[in-house]
Order: C-alpha cells, then sequence, then structure tokens
C-alpha cells in the first residue's frame, strides 16, 4: 500500500467502515510508516477536536435583536411598563438619596418642633422653621454649656471639700470628747465608727439641722465660680461639728448655693 | 421538545410570546452553526438573524410529519448557510484569514472554573484558526460531518453533490485540517506556555 492509498482510506479506517482485508493492510503499512501513523494520529485528534468542541454563548441582545426583526417592537403589558418606571428609584443611589432626604426633613422637623398632627398655617413658612430651629439650637447649646459648667462647679467643690478636710484632720484627734445631748439621732446608727468621710447636706441660714440638734457652723468659707459669659456662682461651704457617738466626733460639711 | 408542535401552532396564530420561546430555545444552537461557517462573532450573529427571519417566513411549511422541528430548523439553518458560504467563498478567499482573531468569543461559560474556561477558549480558536485556512468546500464538508454530525447522505442532500463527492471531500479536509492543525503545534505551544 502507497502512501496516497493510505490517504484515501484514512478517514474509512477511522469511523471502521473498511473491510477486514482492507483494514489490515492499513494496519500493516501504520507499522511500517512513521510517517503515515503520525497523520493518522493527528487526523483522529482533528476529528475528535471537532466533536468535542463547546458552543459558544451567543451575544444577550441577539434574541431580542431577531424579535426586532420578526415580529417588531413588542409592546410592554401595563406591568412591564410600571417596572420599567420604578426599576430607576430602585437603584441604591437613588434609594440612599432619598432615604437622606426624608431622614434630613424629619431632623428639621423635630428641631424645628413641629408638631405634624396639629399643623398650623405658620408652620409651613419655612421662616418659621429656620427661626424654630436656631432658637432650639441655641437653646440645646446653652444647656450644653450650662452643664458642663455645673460640672466644672461641681469638682472645684469637690477640690475645696478635700482641702477643708486635710485641714481638719490634723486637729480633730486632740478635741476633747464630748457626750451626745439628749436625743440626738445621728449618733446612735454611726456608734463604733469613725466618719471618714464628711457629709454633704444643704443647710439654710448657716445652720445644720438633724432631729432635734441645730448646729453652728464652726467655719464658713465662701467660694466664686464665674462662667465665661453671664452666668456665675457663689457658693457657701460650712462645716459643722456634731457629735456622733459617747466618745466621737464627727463633721460635716454643707455647700449652700447663694446665687445663681 | 413535546412542546414545541404546540409552540409552533401558537407561534403561526400569532403569539409571539411562543416565537419567543421557540427563539430563546434554538438560538444558540443555530448561532454556534453559523459560527462555525463564518469564524466570526458579527457575521455569526447576522447569519442566525437571517436564519431565523427565514424561519419566521417559512413556518407555515412546515409539518409535524416530516420529522421534529429541530430538524427542520437545522435544516432550514444549514441549506441557508451553505448557500451563503457559496456566495460569498471569494470574498473569503482574498480575505485574511487572521483579519478577526481579535473577535473570536469571548464569553466563556460562567459554570466552569478559569483554567478550564481558558483551555476550552483555546481549543476553540485553535479549530476555528484550523477550519479557517481550509478551502470552502472541504470546510464545509467537515463542518456537517464532524460538528453537525450529519450521515453522508444528509451531507449529499444539502451541498446537492452525489455521496461519492462527499466522501472525498470530507476525506481530504481531515488530511487538510490534521496538516494545519501540525504546522499550529509550536504556535500552541508558545500560547500555552506560562
Amino acid at each position: 500500500m502507497t502512501h496516497m492509498e493510505l490517504e484515501n482510506l484514512v478517514s474509512d479506517y477511522l469511523e471502521g467502515q473498511l473491510d477486514t482485508v482492507r483494514r489490515v493492510e492499513v494496519e500493516a503499512h501504520l507499522n511500517g510508516c512513521p510517517e503515515c501513523k503520525e497523520l493518522t494520529a493527528t487526523v483522529r485528534e482533528g476529528i475528535e477536536l471537532c466533536r468535542s468542541a463547546e458552543d459558544l454563548e451567543p451575544a444577550p441582545w441577539l434574541v431580542s435583536r431577531i424579535m426586532r426583526a420578526t415580529v417588531g417592537e413588542r409592546k410592554a403589558t401595563f406591568w412591564e411598563q410600571a417596572a420599567s418606571y420604578i426599576r430607576p428609584v430602585l437603584h441604591p443611589r437613588v434609594a440612599y438619596a432619598v432615604a437622606m432626604g426624608v431622614f434630613s426633613f424629619s431632623i428639621i422637623i423635630n428641631v424645628a418642633g413641629i408638631n405634624l398632627r396639629h399643623i398650623k398655617a405658620q408652620d409651613l413658612n419655612p421662616r418659621t422653621w429656620f427661626y424654630q430651629a436656631n432658637r432650639n439650637g441655641h437653646l440645646l447649646y446653652a444647656r450644653a454649656e450650662k452643664f458642663c459648667y455645673d460640672l466644672k462647679v461641681v469638682y472645684e467643690l469637690e477640690t475645696r471639700l478635700r482641702q477643708l478636710r486635710q485641714q481638719s484632720e490634723p486637729g480633730k484627734g486632740e478635741e476633747p470628747k464630748q457626750s451626745p445631748p439628749a436625743g440626738a439621732p445621728a449618733g446612735g446608727s454611726t456608734e463604733g465608727q469613725q466618719p471618714s468621710e464628711p457629709l454633704l447636706a444643704l443647710v439654710r441660714n448657716s445652720k445644720l439641722e438633724i432631729g432635734n440638734s441645730k448646729l453652728e457652723a464652726r467655719n464658713s468659707l465662701p467660694l466664686r465660680v464665674g462662667g465665661p459669659r453671664s452666668s456665675s456662682f457663689d457658693f457657701r461651704i460650712s462645716t459643722f461639728d456634731f457629735p456622733v457617738s459617747n466618745s466621737q466626733t464627727g463633721s460635716v460639711s454643707s455647700v449652700r448655693s447663694i446665687t445663681q | 421538545m413535546d412542546e414545541q408542535p404546540e409552540l409552533v401552532k401558537r407561534a403561526l396564530a400569532g403569539e409571539n410570546s411562543a416565537w419567543e420561546e421557540l427563539l430563546r430555545g434554538h438560538s444558540r444552537k443555530i448561532y454556534n452553526l453559523c459560527y462555525r461557517f463564518t469564524g466570526r462573532t458579527s457575521e455569526a450573529e447576522d447569519l442566525t438573524q437571517e436564519v431565523f427571519i427565514k424561519v419566521f417566513q417559512t413556518l407555515r411549511t412546515y409539518d409535524v410529519a416530516q420529522g421534529a422541528f429541530p430538524t427542520w430548523l437545522n435544516r432550514v439553518a444549514r441549506n441557508h448557510l451553505v448557500d451563503h458560504y457559496r456566495r460569498t467563498r471569494k470574498d473569503r478567499l482574498t480575505s485574511s484569514i487572521d483579519e478577526d482573531a481579535g473577535q473570536i468569543e469571548e464569553r466563556p461559560s460562567q459554570i466552569e472554573g478559569p483554567m478550564a474556561r481558558v483551555e476550552s477558549r483555546e481549543r476553540r480558536e485553535l479549530l476555528q484558526a484550523a477550519l479557517d485556512r481550509l478551502s470552502p468546500d472541504m470546510r464545509e464538508a467537515v463542518i456537517l460531518r464532524d460538528l453537525q454530525d450529519l450521515e453522508y447522505e444528509e451531507i449529499s442532500q444539502v451541498l446537492g453533490v452525489p455521496v461519492g463527492t462527499v466522501k472525498s471531500r470530507i476525506n481530504r479536509g481531515r488530511l487538510e485540517l490534521a496538516r494545519v492543525l501540525k504546522r499550529m503545534e509550536p504556535m500552541r505551544g508558545q500560547g500555552t506556555e506560562p
């Protein structure tokens, strides 16, 4: 068998359509001819490549394009039209913008103090919104400022009280023991305890009333705390001595606000 | 597939949704057939559209007794493609084979992994490049036989030539395809090297 004869029979051989005699002749030639053997293998590879070729994915618009070319533009249904209007609104950016708008509007309404249930004609005026929002904003700021200064006063008072306690502690052990007055209510409950911390109480007219006992201020220390604007605070810190048991004395410091 | 005759009836009755369903069910296969003949995605899309326009116009001639709808559709498509292929044969012989190499399909399947998609795409490109180098007669015969799995008699009817001629063209086409693949082997190796 020649090379040319084998080439003419290679397809039939690979498809198994040769009779036994021809198939034996082809195989005998292939066993003795490396070139034809390689060619046959390559033909087989080509056929397998064709048969294993995978499909391509057509363009997504192809069906729509053919539909337009055959039946024309299809009229959209009511729901499809509605969906086409809603679809842009459902875009995340638009939804976020709308949500932020609603949120901002609700904040303005809330800050302006407008009651939507009992809305009045003047409430619809944006100038009213601005005025109310401006007023409420300043009030809020003033409250915050006052709170900060109140905190400052409290810490200042605590500092001063700590100073007073430190001043009074060295002489406390040298003071004579006092017998409790009759009917002193505070001594019984603290019997046997050393009052290490001064008590803070509000007093009137420099007198502290505990039960039937009236204690005069041992010393009194004025304190003034001024704010940067119009607010200033005058305080008076007083320390009272009073018996807390048969053998011990205690002290209480009070803070009285004079002006505010 | 049992719903096909019903869909055809509804499409013939003017129901656009039935025609659209037929389109969606068969456009992929027809598109791939067109792509094998042309080797160009844009031309394959145009040819797919032409095939379905022809099908839409001749849908009344379809007879269920003659066979299944896909068989009839494929026959219409193949006849149209062979006609088109012969009409444009001269243009193909004078045009550059590689001019459309960059238009080879860029839409791989979403299911396969990246490596499998790359390999699949490389095989596809190799096969298409090799088919592009065949002469038109051998090319259409190989496509109908090895890509469309038609019998020799069917190919003979489609091409309008004797079965012996079909066998000869297929054999010569396969040999030529093997030689082209052999020549492209170094390029293939270069393309797959990291």
